[in-house]
């Protein structure tokens, strides 16, 4: 029976090993692309005013509060890596890495005030996978041929390298309406 | 002297071996494909940057193609007729940085020798899953594949003359999908799809455009399309089945219909993954992964594959999924497969569901069926839902399968 127990607790080590493992190297956060049309989108814009921004509270219990997890309230469109994991923070790239300019964007309810963010996900590039905190939340994304709302891209296209490294998640402003959705 | 000593010696202890039942073996022997099988199945890798190539029948890895890539490997595209093979590739002139190039390698189909090289002039695009980035178009002659940044266009490559003869611009669209052999169309984002007509150099004659039959806000149609003939399908994100036609000169939709009815859609079923569906064409069946889940849930794996009679648009069938993560972690502790430890770890796993599958289109199918984040890929009988083996091995991560 101990010889039992013993194997039985190995195979749940072992699994949830295996399964840590996979889920980020896997999800490997896609992302691509983008460029030259960059000073006509939407997210260039709302970058350029985003020190008009206020400031959203932040001071949120659990894991929604957490900038390392994926139910992190601005993670709710991000596909990749978590930069908070990688070196750097939710609106910071890892040394060495370089921003992305362009990028795709969500809308995210803030549960500190209840009200809807703008969130610009860049990537940052240069590197190769971060391989830690892999993220898949998929609220409002749409697919390649509506762009600038889809997280499948490798948003590094506009990058001097397209090697995907991570994403960050940054406020560029306050939505004036939920995100729709089906 | 000493030399001439030893190389007796070593004469005689090879005779020894001969004589012990052991022929000395040729050092240097490299295999070659047999022709191309109709249960062959590509498994491409995100972190190994290559696509191995099984053999459904028998579960065993046939040859690899590398194909490198920054976030995942396009798919090969296998031309039977040319006995070539095509992947798609990016690369770096320092790793990961340093020049970019990008190009079409050449693969003969039997040797798996490098045999052509055609460098393109645009970054090609990249996504999570880069389904319908390339297309081979029907005869074989063009390969056309997608660039979305910093311009959006298809490159069209001659393969007879082994280079690119037209860059076709489709701004606002996305995803390449052969539809002749002189023919391709993309989807675009106003809910429009576009086709474009070559002349036999593979120049551009003219493009057409579909009426808009889908909203790329409320319920949008996935990028990963299944053919049938001159029709491509396409699946919203609620679950209707948008039917384009291409008979005519310009692509006409057909009325959508749904996958669910009003119950299950109250039940909040509908397909996601990410390469969610397949098509049998002989049969008319089309395969789709199907979960439960709400709004943004659309590449959520699903534990089951609904079965729809396409001539009559009903279901026929709902295949259950393996457990993947079982099977997948079973070999890793060297349990048996089916033995009573395999049967116990899938009774205590959750079973992940699966984000992928492909179709073979002989009269004896096989559905092979991928979770992206498990390196195993179950072989499935699509008319019993048997579960008749398992690829093992197969790599760290990916999204996509090819049947070549």
């Amino acid at each position: 029976m101990s010889r039992m127990d013993a194997q039985f607790e190995g195979w749940g080590r072992l699994l949830a090993r295996r399964t840590g493992r996979r889920s980020f190297l896997a999800r490997v956060g896609a992302l691509l692309a983008g460029s030259a049309a960059l000073p006509l989108l939407p997210v260039a814009r709302a970058s350029a005013d985003s020190s008009r921004v206020p400031a959203p509270s932040e001071s949120i219990p659990g894991p929604e509060g957490d900038p390392t997890r994926c139910e992190y309230w601005r993670h709710c469109a991000i596909d990749g890596f978590l930069c908070a994991c990688c070196g750097g923070s939710a609106t910071t790239c890892p040394p060495g890495t370089e921003m992305a300019p362009v990028t795709w964007i969500g809308t995210c309810r803030n549960p500190a005030d209840g009200r809807d963010y703008i969130i610009s996900y860049n990537d940052c590039c240069g590197k190769g996978f971060c391989g830690r905190c892999g993220c898949n939340r998929n609220e409002g994304d749409r697919p390649e041929y509506h762009w600038v709302r889809s997280n499948d891209i490798n948003w590094c296209a506009g990058a001097k390298s397209q090697a995907y490294h991570c994403s960050v998640a940054i406020v560029v402003g306050q939505a004036t309406e939920a995100q729709p959705e089906r | 002297m000493r030399r001439l000593v030893l190389g007796t010696m070593l004469l005689s202890s090879l005779a020894a071996a001969t004589a012990s039942g052991l022929e000395a073996e040729k050092i240097g022997n490299v295999a070659i494909l047999p022709p191309i099988g109709d249960h062959w199945v590509w498994v491409p890798d995100r972190l190994l940057e290559h696509s191995l190539l099984y053999d459904g029948d028998s579960g065993e890895v046939l040859a690899a193609v590398d194909s490198n890539a920054s976030i995942t490997p396009k798919v090969p595209l296998v031309a039977r007729g040319r006995g070539e093979i095509y992947s798609v590739d990016i690369d770096y002139a320092r790793g990961r940085r340093g020049a970019r190039t990008d190009f079409v390698t050449i693969y003969d189909a039997t040797t798996l020798a490098v045999v052509g090289e055609v460098p393109l002039s645009h970054p090609t695009s990249e996504s999570n899953s880069s389904v319908a980035h390339i297309a081979l178009l029907d005869g074989e002659r063009f390969l056309v594949v997608f660039s979305q940044f910093p311009v959006t266009l298809a490159s069209v490559v001659d393969l007879e003359e082994r280079r690119v003869v037209e860059e076709v611009p489709i701004a606002g669209c996305a995803g390449l999908y052969a539809v002749a052999r002189l023919r391709f169309a993309t989807l675009c984002g106003d809910g429009t799809l576009l086709v474009a007509e070559l002349d036999d150099r593979g120049a551009l004659l003219r493009t057409a455009r579909s009426e808009r039959f889908f909203d790329v806000v409320e319920d949008p149609v996935s990028m990963v399309g299944a053919r049938i003939g001159s029709r491509w399908l396409f699946v919203s994100f609620a679950g209707y089945v948008h039917e384009l036609d291409f008979s005519g000169e310009s692509p006409r939709a057909e009325p959508p219909w749904s996958l669910v009815d009003d119950g299950e859609r109250r039940d909040e079923w509908r397909p996601g993954g990410l390469q969610q569906l397949a098509l049998h064409r002989a049969r008319q069946r089309l395969y789709v992964v199907m979960h439960q889940g709400g709004a943004g849930s659309h590449k959520d794996p699903g534990p089951e594959i609904w079965e729809f009679d396409l001539a009559r648009r009903t279901r026929v069938a709902r295949l259950q999924v393996p457990n993947l993560a079982a099977d997948f972690v079973g070999p890793l502790l060297g349990l048996e497969s089916g033995g009573l430890g395999h049967r116990l770890l899938r009774w205590i796993t959750p079973n992940p569901g699966a984000h992928t599958i492909a179709v073979t289109q002989d009269d004896r199918p096989l559905l092979f069926v991928r979770n992206a984040e498990l390196g195993v890929v179950a072989v499935l009988d699509p008319r019993t839902g048997e579960h008749l083996r398992n690829l093992e091995e197969a790599g760290v991560t990916g999204p996509t399968l090819g049947v070549p």
